[in-house]
């Protein structure tokens, strides 16, 4: 038996307004005005219409058919679940939904989808994990069991701290820098932990995720007898397909044929005696250890490097980093929890992101999440705000 | 393969970017073996040629500049003339075995096309700036528009330095854009040298070029910072007004004009300045800013620039738009960190911007119609 683990992450930034440097310590009365509210009300809108909405129909809608037989884990962030607060509750109405059928579980996170494992103690990021739990638990009274820091960020004292935490289980890349010559389609284990790690088959998670409707690429077109019969002929226990939950209907526009696909992929799937569906938490529970990962620098899944210089890749970036790892000690003492929360948002990683430099290949994706228009444009706006909430609290 | 290329300025002497290109470009070409008779007037300084297949052929004098108008006062009522019979020079003395004419923008347009008739051989044309360009789409000359216009109809082949010129062509003049290729500019890098608190604007100052946008632009980076010193380099029509601007301004004192610079002395001020701006109106290309960024001087440009559609490592804006020129300025002077990245990545790309690229270009261009 080979088993099937989807698992999609839904998360939206809290995208900047333009602050110049002549913004920087003006108007000390009023209340802050770092985040677009409109632009951002204006994505998530599309987004909801094009992506949250349908596919969460689609998917009801299979897993109904399916019997129970189809299952899937999501990773909602806490930004995201204000957004829909915010603007769109029939989306958190829709993703409740789907979890009252019993066959979909819930993923732990930062609730801010920040860098906070990265910073020197873990304090701030416990503190924001405790935020998403207290989060999950308000709006879909669950407690996860499984982890996955920011962009599948992992190392072997992230993994200690994930363990220490409660969590019976950590999802991260699959990438050879860790595997060397082995599988990603088994579960692992944390070193010097009990930890189980899942971890992501990027081959077949990225044949969707990005190369979808590529017409230069050999799948193309990629059907879902096609792809269910890769997964049939694929070794291993586990194969965990993990991705953007953006990709139904944003990345991959409709037109694309993405919504067919994922109609048919489950019925494709289950056509073959030996495969079947799993959430995190049951992938877990079915499969034992086959080996142990140690991992003394930072993975994530992001970018061709698999490693965090998405985000600290540069001097601006770093810079920036520092700054607001400089600004949380500071303000921790104040106790001002509006500025604190203010400063949370600000730690979303995609800020850090949309500053990237790297080469044209990763470039191109990196602009296509930017609304702004290079890595210089990025940096500026961010620092002038962080200069800006700095002296709010001298 | 042999050419004829009919240009109006090349190094020492260059009033602007055509001559940086004709030299980059004829160099290059000759490198790979292409036989170059260069024709172009005579000036005070001789023009010589180090290469054995690259010829420089000066034609008799002339006082037109590509960049005169008819209104100019020296030129006054003999400007049309002067232009005619340039052009009919150029008719009686380019003789010789060619493969093809390669003309580069108005000038000595109407000599290109009337060779081509008379040679019996393709004609290419290298568009560096159109009439709107040089007018800062404000009134733009009828009469130049209809000698670019008649040029661009008869060559053989377009050479665009840009995608936005390439529209400009296709759009204001007409042209089917499967006979434009675009070729971007290159720069023979300049390398750096210890920065001062320096803010550059370099080029002629006429209204395309944007020179009061950086002037606007001074004023409110000394309200926030006043250790800033603002160096206008160049020369020409708008001189007066923006001594008159910089005074209304109050900011004389930060700003210095500096006049028409010498070769030497252009590099020099590339190389110590800490942000080089160009606030240009319209700019087909803007070879300047490849030039700043090659010595090491992190650059802003015009969002419609052809070398911002090109280059990633400078930033960006719209010309008009003062406060976010002077923001990313003195971001530029305040954050370090964006300094130096923007600065090294810059000199990295830069290596891409070769004048060996553009000769190979051009000889692709050159093959589609020999």
């Amino acid at each position: 038996m080979t088993s099937i683990c989807i698992y999609f992450e839904v998360h939206q930034p809290f995208r900047l307004n333009r602050f110049s440097v002549f913004n920087i310590g003006v108007n000390e009365n009023n209340k802050l005005n770092y985040f677009n509210r409109e632009l951002n009300q204006e994505i998530f809108e599309k987004v909801a219409r094009k992506c949250y909405l349908p596919t969460n129909q689609l998917l009801l809608d299979l897993i109904n058919k399916h019997n129970g037989k189809f299952r899937i884990s999501f990773s909602i962030t806490g930004t995201f679940v204000e957004y829909c607060e915010q603007h769109a509750p029939s989306v958190i109405e829709s993703f409740k939904e789907l979890f009252k059928t019993g066959c979909v579980d819930l993923i732990e996170e930062t609730y801010f989808h920040s860098l906070s494992s990265l910073y020197d103690d873990l304090d701030e990021f416990e503190e924001q994990v405790k935020m998403h739990q207290n989060m999950i638990n308000n709006v879909f009274n669950y407690r996860p069991k499984i982890f996955r820091n920011t962009e599948a960020i992992y190392d072997n004292r992230i993994a200690k701290k994930v363990e220490e935490m409660g969590y019976k289980g950590i999802i991260t890349e699959g990438t050879e820098k860790i595997l060397h010559w082995r599988s990603p389609n088994y579960v692992y284990k944390a070193k010097n932990t009990n930890l189980k790690v899942l971890l992501r088959n990027y081959n077949l998670s990225d044949d969707v995720g990005f190369r979808f409707s590529a017409q230069n690429w050999n799948g193309f077109p990629l059907t879902a007898d096609k792809y269910a019969n890769w997964m049939a002929k694929t070794d291993g226990n586990l194969i965990n397909l993990f991705m953007d939950y953006e990709t139904f209907g944003e990345h991959q526009w409709t037109e694309t044929g993405i919504f067919d696909f994922l109609d048919h992929l489950p019925g494709e799937i289950l056509k073959h005696n030996h495969l079947d569906f799993v959430t995190v938490s049951e992938a877990i529970d079915k499969y034992e250890v086959m080996g142990e990962i140690d991992v003394p620098w930072a993975i994530s899944w992001a970018d061709e490097d698999r490693d965090v210089s998405t985000w600290l890749g540069n001097d601006m970036q770093i810079a920036c980093f520092n700054e607001l790892k400089n600004i949380g000690e500071k303000l921790k003492n104040t106790g001002n929890q509006d500025l604190i929360n203010i400063w949370r948002k600000l730690q979303t990683s995609d800020h850090l992101y949309y500053v990237s430099t790297k080469g044209f290949k990763d470039g191109a994706v990196h602009a296509y999440f930017s609304h702004y228009d290079n890595p210089y444009d990025g940096f500026i706006n961010y620092m002038n705000i962080l200069q800006d909430l700095k002296q709010k609290i001298i | 393969m042999k050419i004829a290329m009919i240009g109006w300025e090349y190094p020492p002497f260059k009033a602007g970017g055509l001559a940086t290109h004709c030299y980059g470009l004829t160099r290059s070409l000759s490198d790979k073996n292409i036989d170059i008779d260069f024709y172009m007037p005579k000036t005070k300084q001789k023009v010589v040629s180090d290469k054995k297949n690259l010829i420089i052929k000066e034609i008799g004098e002339t006082d037109i500049f590509p960049y005169d108008r008819p209104e100019d006062k020296e030129l006054a009522g003999h400007f049309f003339e002067s232009v005619y019979r340039y052009n009919d020079l150029i008719l009686e003395k380019v003789k010789g075995n060619y493969d093809l004419i390669h003309c580069h923008d108005w000038l000595t347009m109407k000599a290109g096309i009337k060779l081509k008739d008379k040679l019996g051989i393709p004609l290419i044309l290298s568009v560096h700036s159109t009439e709107y360009d040089r007018s800062g789409w404000l009134n733009p000359n009828q009469w130049f528009i209809d000698i670019e216009k008649e040029g661009m109809e008869k060559a053989d082949k377009i050479i665009a330095v840009s995608h936005f010129t390439k529209r400009v062509i296709v759009e204001k003049y007409g042209i089917n854009p499967n006979k434009i290729s675009v070729i971007h500019n290159a720069v023979y890098p300049l390398g750096t040298d210890k920065k001062k608190n320096i803010v550059l604007f370099l080029g002629r100052l006429t209204i395309q070029k944007g020179p009061e946008f950086f002037l606007m632009a001074a004023r409110k980076v000394l309200d926030y910072n006043q250790d800033t010193q603002f160096v206008v380099a160049g020369t020409g029509e708008m001189l007066p007004t923006l001594i008159d601007k910089a005074v209304d301004l109050g900011i004389s004192n930060k700003v210095i004009f500096t006049g028409l610079l010498t070769e030497e002395e252009v590099k020099h001020i590339y190389r110590i300045s800490s942000v080089y701006i160009m606030p240009s109106v319209s700019e087909p290309f803007g070879i300047t800013a490849l030039e700043a960024i090659s010595a090491g001087t992190p650059t802003i440009v015009s969002k419609t620039a052809g070398v911002a559609e090109a280059f990633n490592n400078c930033l960006k804006v719209d010309f008009w738009d003062i406060d976010e020129m002077a923001n990313k300025i003195i971001s530029l002077m305040k954050y370090g960190p964006l300094n130096k990245t923007i600065t090294t990545e810059g000199m990295q790309e830069i290596n891409l911007f070769t004048w060996e690229r553009v000769a190979e270009k051009t000889i692709s261009v050159y093959r589609g119609v020999t």
